[in-house]
């Protein structure tokens, strides 16, 4: 018996007039109504993003310190489709985890201490030559584009964004791993002067998160540098973050400054905080309860309802793969 | 009878103060519900925001009687079942909000609360509150005589419910649960302290800043069991500035209280010598 199984840019048979082209000519009218605007960015047509064309001008007020804010907005990949509507951009700047900053989720405004330039990564472990690059010149050698990802919180939310960045691959090939390398270690800032969260001396600073190479070489694992056409905000990680959309979202380390090829398994923040809730792998999975809440549902940010969710979060086709022979792994949380 | 006239039917200042207290956060959170301004996943807002008051006005209808012997603020007493009546209805919007942020499914909200222990602990509590709740009324406190006292004892019993409820359901960071423990440890004293009726509003500081110690063993107790860290790292964090420190909570509340006590004592002599004169 064989089946036909859909791929993500294939349209599903009801899909007559896709989001994606929906959206652009909406945004296109809004962008030749900000005639100025659009003389000053034609990037914005060959970019199908002209949603932002407003965003662009005020943005630019907001991002001019951002060296990068020029790169923005890039050409949507429109490999990769959600069904629905975006998250509207102020519930995704506004509503975040990003514990250096506090366990509240309205850290957006603390968040705005962090200096993002200068700022460089470095490279280390199992690779040819160890070094470090600064974060623009990483921009100007990477292939940036935008996709269009949902990303599910353990704690049971969702949220459908625009990402700017590049794959992760992208970035593997230019580090040159070794056969030996197994996993990928990332790190957040641990410089306490960046981020009061960080003189709360009991927590296990600084955040840590990896993937295993076959992950990190998905072509779903992503780092973004971008979101909504625009610099990350620092909320949301800037300058760089990984995003890995079938993942719950405590895997998308942010703001890095350490990518190291490990032959180890990473211990995460997550798994030194609460080894017995969070583990390594978490990947998205509805019938996998977190012990104090049920994973089947998730709240749709700004929209006030919940939907079910899928596992690995609807990318299942791109990395079920990855786990075969794994199911006596904790997969799952 | 209205709850903002006392029993002989006067118009009484002090219910309608705390009944206008008792309401503005229900009103202030329902605004801003109504307005959009609870942000991204607004019933989840609501359910927690709530749920913070909830705790808070079960605490301070705790506090009462200790205050009142303490301080000798008699008049405290007809304001007390309001309060704690008040924290039952705000764990009645608590739970509403919740099954609002499960699009009102109500047969997983009922599965969610036998599944999760946080929840049925809460839940226990909750419906606690509510049989304390109904049998408040001065009916009630006729009918069951002896045994209304005793069961209005078990406020505390709920109270203990509370607060471990609020503590599993933090993610990591337990500086409010871990304070509300430290303020109920305090509570539980004085009211197991022999002679309660007389212990004097200095002693009840006192009591305080004992519980303020207990509060710190207690949160670095719990941070080196579940993370591994030193106990003598998590008390030092007290002497540094970062962030809301639950010891110096309970030890602030403590101090208040001194002030009050000294402020009350001070009051009282200067009236007596002024009558003497
Ligand atoms: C004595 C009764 C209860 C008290 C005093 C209470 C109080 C609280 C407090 C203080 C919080 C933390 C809020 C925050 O940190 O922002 C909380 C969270 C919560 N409570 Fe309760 N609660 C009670 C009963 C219940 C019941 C019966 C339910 C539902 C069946 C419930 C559902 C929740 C949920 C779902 C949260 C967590 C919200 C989240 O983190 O997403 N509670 N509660």
């Amino acid at each position: 018996m064989h089946y036909f199984r859909k791929r993500g840019w294939e349209l599903g048979d009801g899909a007559a007039t896709p989001e994606a082209v929906f959206r652009t000519r909406r945004q296109l009218v809004k962008a030749l109504a900000a005639g100025p605007v659009l003389a000053a960015a034609p990037v914005l047509l060959t970019a199908c993003d002209g949603k932002e064309s407003s965003n662009a001008a005020n943005g630019a007020t907001a991002s001019a310190a951002d060296p990068s804010a020029h790169l923005y907005p890039v050409m949507r990949n429109l490999r990769y489709r959600v069904d629905g509507p975006l998250t509207e951009e102020r519930h995704a700047t506004t509503y975040n985890n990003f514990y250096e900053y506090g366990t509240s989720k309205y850290i957006s405004q603390d968040a705005q201490q962090l200096r993002i330039r200068p700022w460089t990564v470095k490279i280390e472990g199992a690779v040819e030559k160890p070094f470090e690059i600064g974060i623009d010149d990483l921009l100007k050698k990477m292939p940036l584009e935008e996709r269009v990802y949902r990303f599910r919180c353990v704690e049971a939310w969702g949220m459908t964004v625009p990402w700017s960045g590049f794959a992760l691959k992208a970035l593997v090939d230019l580090a040159k791993p070794l056969s030996k390398a197994k996993y990928v270690r990332m790190e957040t800032f641990g410089d306490s002067s960046l981020a009061p969260g960080l003189r709360q001396p009991f927590f296990p600073w600084p955040y840590v998160e990896g993937l295993s190479m076959a992950e990190a070489t998905n072509e779903l694992s992503f780092i973004a540098t971008g979101l909504y056409g625009k610099p990350i905000p620092k909320q949301n990680g800037a300058p760089l973050r990984l995003v890995a959309p079938w993942k719950y979202g405590f895997k998308n380390v942010k703001s890095i400054v350490r990518i190291s090829f490990d032959e180890e398994r990473p211990k995460t923040f997550w798994e030194k905080m609460g080894p017995a809730e969070y583990g390594f792998w978490a990947n998205v999975n509805p019938e996998v309860a977190h012990p104090r809440w049920s994973q089947a549902h998730e709240n749709v940010l700004g929209e006030n309802r919940r939907a079910p969710t899928v596992i690995y979060n609807g990318y299942g086709e791109y990395v079920a793969g990855l786990y075969k022979g794994m199911e006596n792994e904790s997969l799952f949380k | 009878m209205v709850p903002w006239r006392d029993r002989a039917g006067r118009l009484s200042w002090l219910r309608m103060a705390v009944l206008a207290a008792l309401a503005a956060p229900a009103a202030w959170v329902a605004w801003k519900y109504a307005n959009g301004m609870l942000g991204a996943r607004p019933a989840n807002a609501a359910v927690r925001e709530v749920g913070l008051w909830m705790i808070r006005f079960l605490f301070i209808a705790l506090a009462v009687t200790p205050l009142r012997e303490g301080l000798g603020w008699t008049r405290l007493l007809d304001v007390r079942r309001m309060i704690g009546v008040a924290a039952f209805v705000y764990g009645f919007a608590h739970i509403t909000l919740y099954a609002a942020q499960e699009s009102w499914k109500l047969g997983f909200v009922a599965a969610e609360i036998v599944r999760r222990i946080y929840l049925t602990i809460g839940f226990v509590g909750l419906v606690g509150l509510m049989v304390l709740a109904v049998t408040s009324t001065d009916g009630w406190q006729r009918r069951l005589r002896a045994n209304w006292g005793r069961l209005h004892r078990t406020v505390y019993a709920i109270a203990i419910l509370a607060v471990v409820h609020f503590f599993i359901q933090s993610k990591a960071q337990v500086s409010e649960p871990i304070f509300m423990m430290g303020l109920l440890v305090w509570l539980l004293a004085v009211r197991a302290w022999p002679r309660r009726a007389r212990l004097g509003g200095v002693a009840l500081a006192l009591l305080g800043a004992g519980a303020a110690v207990l509060t710190a063993l207690g949160e670095a107790g719990w941070y080196a069991f579940r993370l591994g860290v030193s106990p003598l790292m998590v008390l030092e964090a007290n002497f540094r500035a970062q962030g809301f420190r639950p010891a110096w909570g309970v030890l602030i509340a403590a101090g208040i209280v001194l002030v009050l006590a000294l402020v009350n004592t001070g009051w009282r002599r200067f009236r007596a010598a002024r009558a003497a004169a």
